[in-house]
């Protein structure tokens, strides 16, 4: 136990003693009297102190317990470990403050954000003692010191300390730690300063779980001063908003929101939607962790519109999750070529099948032709494909060389390619697509014909890649869905080792291969291994969702990424139709960023055919857009990242004992045990004035 | 009746108040000489006071003939017999005795003076009435003792003593009063002052008791200095004892309603064991003059 201010130790003792001390030097020299009646005086003294000895002995231990109490409550006592960090300790000392801005920063408990609490315990730290310098790393994304050296400019720290706020962006641990280790690695052999690093932050678990200490230097005295409480506050967040524009629907888009409570127990979620000027509302309990809401919404407009997605009616900890923006491309319905050699009258064939699955809401008669046109295996050419966003091969017979190449090129360049793998010379168009795309297109299986004699019939499927598309848009019902499916025909497979078995999404009980999905460059190559004619597939519920599941699968493959997070670093390839980076402008979301200044979000360049957004340290969430010609030909959503939402703190112990990498380490917690404690001066107060009224009781109770 | 050397305790300007006033005894008493006190003796020599009939062993002398004659019966007549009475004054002088006297080597202000002073007057008073008295002095033991007696020389002798009393370091005086009452011949009145601070006070009052039942009759001048009742005011005093007590510091203040309430329990305590056995008991303040003292005794003894 030491004390915060000593002198009133001594003070105290000397306090206690004065009572005695000037009894003795004031007490009155007695007047000689003989007396006759001196066996009443013995009587009397005799009787008088068998009761206020006792009176005298607790008036005396009462007075001079208050005035020690007194004393050690204005000395302070303060117990437990003592901070490696402090005033207390003189001499020439290095000591840099790391100060965590990232975005749980802005998180709220009993009203005070924690970075308010920060500023004010890091302030604390840097304030002029002769033989100290110091600095600040305000560590965000991007960790930055406020000077590149440590120095004795306090009231620069400080005044760059007052203007810190809270950015949405999260933490970059390891290379915060790496800047304070710069400041603080030795300058000389002779270098023999006391190194100090103080990290004022919410030790998230998220962003502290992997932070590397081992590379200070190993002679630093490392403390660690969270601002939050114990018990992580509560919060609801949304931690992902996007919005699928279903190729095969137009404008027709899939809404999805992850909604996260951090909170012990479910809460009542209300999301609001807005895209364009159509708006969505989404409820419902989320339990305890990640909760997905979703619900489809029709938009009026094409092209790219930006989107919010908002809690309604939260009151939380950190308010700057409540919302997330995303963006959405809608585009017109694709355009189908279904190749293949069968007749568009010959009903039922696997053809028709597909062409009822493709364009289902086409009504008996209608001109398909908008939507889905056949073409003829001997008819393939660069013009005939053209028009198609998708190429649907089915039956289509022994291909040609040319086809072949033409096939593997547009695949190549991003055209998706379905083929329903039905006669057993697929096997062969298949495995000269495979080599025409030289290399390009690695499929995890190699298909061949089945051996003589085997009948592909009765085939089921034994195994589900349930969690991915097309199957995952089963859910739950999945095996319900595809339990009495029987597939026949299709080819035999094995398994090519170069290939990503994860491209494997379905397989027959016979072990081949049902359903491959394989990218190709900037396309992608599905094959279903069936003959749907001979399957009931076609026939069933599934057939129609799990076709468009595909081709929309497919589809998306082109899709540009169209979100990111504050703080990282954006290379964002724009979509080949936005042209070239000439004549592009960048548009931010407040109102005023509509001509903002040069390079301010970034920086457009040509990269081969598309042009390509750099920006090193997108700094404000928000949609972005980039226009030519005020027209918005790609847009971006930035958000805050969604580990920062979950507040909970990461416990001392784990700093101390598995993350401090060797280094001294103390670690403030807020009401811990073995944490430095200096409150206890209130007892000694409260237990002096106790005193003070006990000796009173006591004067009173023995009043003669 | 005059003395030749007078003694310094005895102003005689101050008694000639008291020249009309004699010290008399409420019981009869035994005289070796005649006197103006009632004697136990009802002989046929004093003043008439009854008759009574006559029994065989009774003296034919007193037979009142006349009454025989004229009535047929046999008669005696009583008479009372006079006599003088024999007083011993028994003064403590123990050390306790000197309180008064500021710490002083002479007496003066003590009790002992006062008691000097009242013992000279008594005994005055005492011998001017044709009375004996005698004087023992009593400390750890009978210091001196005096026979009772009644002519001048005697009473200047007995005066001389009382004026050259001094005190002794003593706590004890019940021995002395045993020695007292075997050397005495005759029973009479005994006066004992005293302040009755001593260690042996029911053996005090057990040798008194032993004076009772010889028919003594027993008067208690119980001697109280005003500055005993209650101590002084002041914050420190080292009281030290007069009789080799050793000495004691305190804050009077812190005992001064104990101290009152042990000495009014002695002094009742003092008072109680007199009347119990008998005795006349008076409580004398040294604050009052002697003399004033001296008068109500002897005006309440005369009745």
């Amino acid at each position: 136990m030491t004390f915060l201010h000593p002198w009133a130790v001594w003070l105290g003792i000397a306090a206690a003693a004065a009572p005695v001390v000037i009894h003795l030097l004031t007490r009155p020299r007695p007047v000689r009297l003989p007396i006759s009646t001196l066996r009443f005086v013995r009587e009397a003294i005799r009787q008088r102190r068998a009761r206020s000895r006792l009176r005298d002995l607790l008036v005396l231990a009462l007075r001079t317990a208050a005035v020690l109490l007194l004393a050690m409550a204005i000395a302070r006592p303060q117990w437990g470990e003592k901070p490696l960090v402090s005033d207390d300790e003189g001499g020439q000392a290095v000591r840099v403050v790391l100060l965590d801005l990232s975005q749980s920063m802005a998180a709220t408990s009993r009203s005070v954000e924690a970075i308010e609490r920060a500023r004010t315990l890091a302030a604390g730290y840097l304030r002029y003692r002769p033989g100290l310098q110091a600095n600040l790393v305000l560590a965000g994304a991007t960790p930055r010191p406020v000077f590149d050296g440590p120095s004795t400019n306090f009231e620069a720290l400080r005044e760059e300390l007052a203007r810190c706020r809270a950015l949405p962006e999260r933490i970059d641990v390891n290379r915060a730690l790496g800047v304070a280790s710069e400041m603080l690695v030795p300058q000389s052999e002779n270098d023999n300063r006391r190194r100090e690093l103080v990290v004022v932050s919410d030790f998230q678990r998220s962003n502290w779980a992997a932070a590397d200490f081992a590379q200070l230097p190993e002679d630093t005295q490392i403390q660690l001063e969270p601002v939050t409480a114990d018990e992580a506050p509560a919060n609801l967040a949304i931690l992902r908003a996007d919005a699928r524009a279903r190729s095969a629907r137009g404008r027709r888009v899939q809404i999805e929101v992850d909604v996260g409570n951090f909170t012990p127990g479910a809460r009542q979620a209300v999301v609001e939607v807005a895209v364009g000027e159509a708006t969505l509302r989404l409820k419902a309990t989320c339990p305890p962790g990640k909760t997905t809401l979703s619900d489809e919404i029709e938009l009026r407009d094409l092209g790219w519109q930006p989107g919010r997605a908002s809690l309604v009616g939260v009151d939380d900890a950190l308010r700057a999750d409540d919302s997330r923006a995303f963006v959405v491309c809608t585009r017109p319905r694709p355009v189908y070529a279904l190749v293949t050699r069968q007749k568009a009258d010959e009903r039922p064939s696997s053809s028709h099948y597909l062409e009822c699955a493709l364009v289902p809401d086409r009504r008996l008669g209608d001109d398909a032709s908008a939507e889905l046109f056949r073409v003829d295996p001997e008819d393939l050419s660069h013009s005939v494909l053209a028009p198609a966003d998708m190429i649907v091969l089915d039956h289509p017979g022994k291909l040609s060389e040319e086809g072949v190449k033409l096939l593997a090129g547009l695949l190549r360049r991003g055209r998706p390619i379905l083929y329903v793998a039905g006669e057993l010379i697929d096997a062969v168009n298949l495995k000269r697509l495979s080599d025409a795309a030289a290399g390009g297109l690695k499929m995890p299986v190699e298909f061949t014909p089945p051996p003589a004699g085997q009948l592909r019939r009765g085939l089921f499927l034994a195994s589900v890649r349930a969690e991915r598309p097309p199957f995952s848009v089963f859910g739950d019902g999945l095996q319900t869905a595809t339990a009495g499916l029987r597939f026949a025909g299709g080819l035999s497979s094995r398994r090519n080792d170069g290939g990503l078995q994860d491209d494997l999404l379905a397989a027959y009980n016979d072990g081949s291969a049902c359903l491959v999905m394989t990218a190709s460059d900037a396309g992608a190559l599905a094959v279903v291994n069936a003959d749907l004619a001979a399957s009931n597939l076609p026939q069933s519920e599934a057939f129609v969702p799990l076709v468009e599941e595909l081709t929309d699968q497919l589809l998306s493959r082109r899709r540009e990424k169209s979100n990111a997070t504050c703080g990282e670093q954006l290379d964002a390839t724009l979509p080949v139709e936005a042209g070239a980076a000439e004549g592009l402008t960048i548009v931010g979301p407040g109102p005023d960023d509509a001509d903002p200044t040069p390079d301010r979000f970034g920086r457009l360049s040509d990269e081969g055919a598309a042009a390509v957004w750099h920006w090193p340290a997108p700094d404000r969430p928000g949609v972005y857009q980039v226009r030519r010609e005020g027209k918005p030909v790609f847009a971006m959503a930035l958000n805050v990242p969604a580990e920062e939402s979950e507040l909970e703190s990461l416990p001392g112990e784990v700093f101390t004992e598995r993350l401090a990498g060797g280094r001294k380490m103390y670690f403030h917690g807020t009401a811990g045990e073995g944490d430095r404690r200096d409150d206890a001066w209130k007892w000694f107060a409260v237990v002096c004035v106790v005193c003070m009224l006990g000796e009173v009781s006591l004067l009173l109770a023995f009043r003669t | 009746m005059s003395t030749a050397v007078q003694s310094r305790f005895l102003d005689m300007r101050a008694l000639v108040a008291l020249e009309h006033m004699r010290f008399t005894t409420r019981h009869r008493i035994e005289g070796a000489y005649s006197g103006r006190h009632q004697s136990r003796q009802q002989g046929g020599a004093g003043e008439f006071v009854d008759f009574r009939e006559y029994y065989g062993s009774d003296d034919l002398r007193r037979l009142d003939w006349k009454v025989l004659g004229r009535t047929g019966k046999a008669f005696v007549r009583l008479h009372q017999d006079e006599t003088n009475l024999v007083c011993t004054l028994a003064l403590d002088a123990t050390g306790s005795m000197l309180f008064g006297s500021g710490g002083r080597r002479s007496t003066r202000g003590s009790k002992l003076e006062y008691v000097q002073y009242l013992a000279t007057a008594l005994s005055h008073v005492i011998s001017r009435g044709q009375d004996q008295v005698g004087l023992a002095v009593l400390d750890g033991g009978l210091r001196e003792m005096l026979p009772p007696g009644g002519t001048p020389m005697h009473v200047t002798r007995l005066q001389e003593i009382i004026e050259n009393l001094d005190t002794r370091p003593a706590t004890r005086i019940a021995g002395g009063l045993r020695d007292l009452f075997e050397r005495s011949r005759r029973r009479g009145v005994l006066l004992l002052l005293s302040d009755f601070l001593v260690d042996d006070l029911d053996e005090v009052f057990a040798a008194v008791r032993l004076f009772r039942h010889g028919n003594w009759e027993v008067i208690v001048l119980h001697v109280i200095h005003p500055d005993e009742e209650r101590l002084p005011e002041g914050t420190a005093y080292r009281f030290e004892g007069l009789e080799d007590e050793g000495r004691v510091d305190c804050s009077p203040a812190e005992i001064r309603s104990r101290y009152r309430q042990l000495f009014e329990s002695h002094t009742a305590m003092v008072r109680q064991y007199a009347l119990a056995d008998g005795c006349d008991y008076r409580r004398v303040s040294t604050a009052i003059p002697y003399l004033r003292v001296l008068h109500g005794f002897l005006v309440e003894r005369t009745g």
